[in-house]
């Protein structure tokens, strides 16, 4: 079956909450109510035209405007595919500290749901309700935050170990060229030979790189039209 | 009267232990990376296991909506780094989804050489590794000279030996010179003879089968559920296989293969002796691919002529989305693309077979012994630079 068969399908089973089928995208989808997405998933699993006996894919989008769930299921013996998102609206001021959406775990339904509902909490921070063991994956579980959230804010310190490579004193044999330098100018009675001013109170240890877009093209401050991410590798 | 009570033996009960917590890894040679497993064991028996994974955790998916589509292949070679062509390639036709462009006919066919190549070497490790897991260090040797030979073949077209960054969007990155393909054919007339060396070595010996047979069963019903692709799947006697289910590459159609399913030979269907010989049949058939796909390599561009001006100027897909499914030598390897008309991706989801092949574990273990979970953590062929990205 095509889209168009299988969405019709979904429309027949009677159940509540399953939207348009948006066939301007590559791979058409249909967008489904949160509350309705475990009941739609398990017809789709169970039902013998259907037979998506496979979550091939579970990820998380975050876009202006709201964070889509997105389902990507597939049938072996009937040769056929379909993309099922789901929307969490972004409330009024909602950020990476404010705002956790909360959707239903689909665990129950396919098992391979349970490491892709962990990632995407992890990475993502969106909540999975009733998934049976609601911790992060990838990351530490004392890690704070969520990395892919689009305002996420690069930490400067994690477990004892700084993640500003400048605070991190390079090694050098015998004291090396910088201590020698030191030595001889504290010898000419020169006061102070720190190159580099000690950190005032409250200035972060660590200041995230910007988007590369915004940086110059060369080192030498020369920029052009092109960002140097819009370039390719050649 | 007190030796008697120390010799007492209690009948109520089976003989039983305390119960012991025991970390396999995350450094443990039989791990095959920085994986750790959490056991709880009952004497050698597991009643309980929980994997750990993240140590390898790059965030590869929050870099890739840092670069631009072009810049993000070398970092999809580091994912799965034994099988780096066949992750080119699943990320290059992901992008050229979303541009809607196609790579021209030689560029398709070299593509197919390379990532069949690739697969036999990717093969080879699983083979060797799982060798020494079963405590027979001897075919690694074996495995990894052959593995030499493949390596050196593809670094004369890309100048890498495992990183390859060769296949890219609109086509591959330099042409194969004049003696190429001859030497690809040569080196599948010496494989074949190899191959059957390692049957030798591993395949018939009576200690590693008995090692393998009937352990970590995983029937059909339980592959599907838990998403479980490529060799896994098939190793439970699921005939699904994306070159022939869903052609992603033209001349995938146009060959002919088989695709080698686990038919419980040495007791139960889906236990770690199918899913090895699955890997086994499947170095041959891939044999088979090159030696048809090298006499048929078109002459013309290797690389997409529209593409080569998108290489100079910004390269910016229409908004949109795409998902790309492709048959890695571990499983099926997809890529989420989501642009929202800049230079970089809005998100770059990568869905690892790895991952999810590993995910199975937690339910495979409990009821094993120790050393048959080793056997159960070689089966399933796991990458963790894949697993963690």
């Amino acid at each position: 079956m095509n889209e168009q068969q299988l969405h019709a399908k979904l429309l027949a089973s009677g159940l509540p909450g399953i939207g348009e089928l948006d066939t301007s995208a590559r791979d058409p989808f249909v967008r489904v109510d949160a509350g309705s997405i475990v009941a739609v998933l398990t017809f789709l699993r169970d039902d013998h035209d259907c037979r998506m006996e496979m979550l091939h894919n579970l990820t998380a989008v975050e876009r202006p405007d709201a964070i889509e769930l997105v389902y990507h299921v597939c049938s072996l013996a009937r040769h056929h595919a379909l993309t099922v998102k789901l929307s969490c609206p972004r409330p009024d001021g909602g950020n990476h500290d404010t705002w956790i959406p909360e959707v239903p775990s689909v665990a129950g339904v396919y098992s391979a749901a349970n490491w892709h509902e962990r990632e995407q909490w992890d990475l993502l921070g969106v909540r999975f309700a009733g998934h049976p063991d609601h911790r992060r994956i990838l990351l530490p579980e004392e890690w704070i935050g969520h990395p892919l959230r689009k305002d996420y804010v690069y930490p400067t310190w994690h477990d004892g170990i700084p993640l500003e490579l400048d605070a991190i004193p390079l090694y050098e044999p015998g004291g090396g060229q910088a201590a020698a330098e030191a030595a001889a100018a504290s010898a000419a009675g020169a006061a102070g030979a720190a190159a580099k001013a000690p950190r005032k109170a409250g200035e972060p240890l660590f200041q995230p790189p910007a988007p590369l877009s915004t940086r110059p093209l060369a080192p030498g401050g020369k920029t052009t039209d092109t960002p140097a991410s819009e370039l390719g590798s050649h | 009267m007190e030796a008697l009570e120390l010799y007492a033996v209690d009948d109520r009960a089976d003989v039983y232990t305390e119960e012991l917590k025991l970390n396999l890894g995350p450094q443990h040679p039989s791990t095959h990376g920085v994986l750790r497993v959490e056991l709880r064991l009952d004497g050698e028996i597991i009643t309980a296991a929980r994997c750990d994974i993240g140590y390898l955790h790059r965030c590869a998916e929050k870099i890739g909506e840092n670069v631009s589509y072009l810049q993000f292949t070398p970092y999809t070679d580091r994912m799965d780094y034994l099988s780096s062509m066949n992750n080119n390639l699943a990320w290059s036709l992901t992008v050229e989804k979303l541009l809607g462009v196609e790579a021209p006919p030689r560029a398709q066919w070299l593509r197919v050489i390379m990532a069949e190549l690739n697969r036999i070497a990717s093969h080879l490790i699983a083979f060797g590794t799982y060798g020494i897991d079963m405590g027979a260090a001897t075919p690694f040797f074996y495995a990894f000279r052959e593995r030499e030979s493949i390596m050196a073949l593809l670094e004369r077209p890309s100048g890498a030996r495992m990183l390859y960054n060769y296949i890219r969007p609109g086509g591959v990155a330099h042409d194969i010179d004049e003696r190429w393909l001859p030497d690809v054919l040569a080196f599948c007339d010496e494989f074949e003879k190899r191959w059957a060396e390692y049957n030798t070595l591993l395949t018939t010996n009576k200690i590693f089968i008995e090692r393998t047979k009937n352990i970590g069963v995983i029937p059909r019903q339980m592959a599907l559920d838990y998403g479980l692709t490529g060799p896994v799947l098939r190793g439970s006697g699921v005939k699904w296989d994306l070159r022939r289910d869903v052609p992603y590459l033209k001349p995938y159609d146009e060959i002919e293969f088989d695709i080698p399913v686990g038919e419980g030979t040495h007791g139960t269907l889906g236990d770690c002796w199918d899913r090895y010989w699955v890997r086994m049949l499947e170095m041959m058939e891939s044999i088979r691919i090159i030696r048809q796909a090298a006499v048929r390599v078109p002459t013309g561009d290797f690389v997409e002529k529209a593409m080569l001006k998108m290489y100079k100027s910004p390269l910016k897909p229409a908004a949109g989305e795409a998902y790309m499914r492709c048959e890695n030598p571990r499983g099926e390897l997809g890529f989420y693309v989501v642009s929202a008309g800049g230079a970089s991706p809005i998100r770059c989801r990568a869905r690892g077979p790895s991952f999810c092949n590993l995910s199975v574990l937690d339910a495979l273990l409990p009821g094993c012994m120790i050393a048959d979970g080793v056997a159960i953590i070689g089966s399933l062929d796991i990458v963790l630079g894949e697993v963690d990205r």
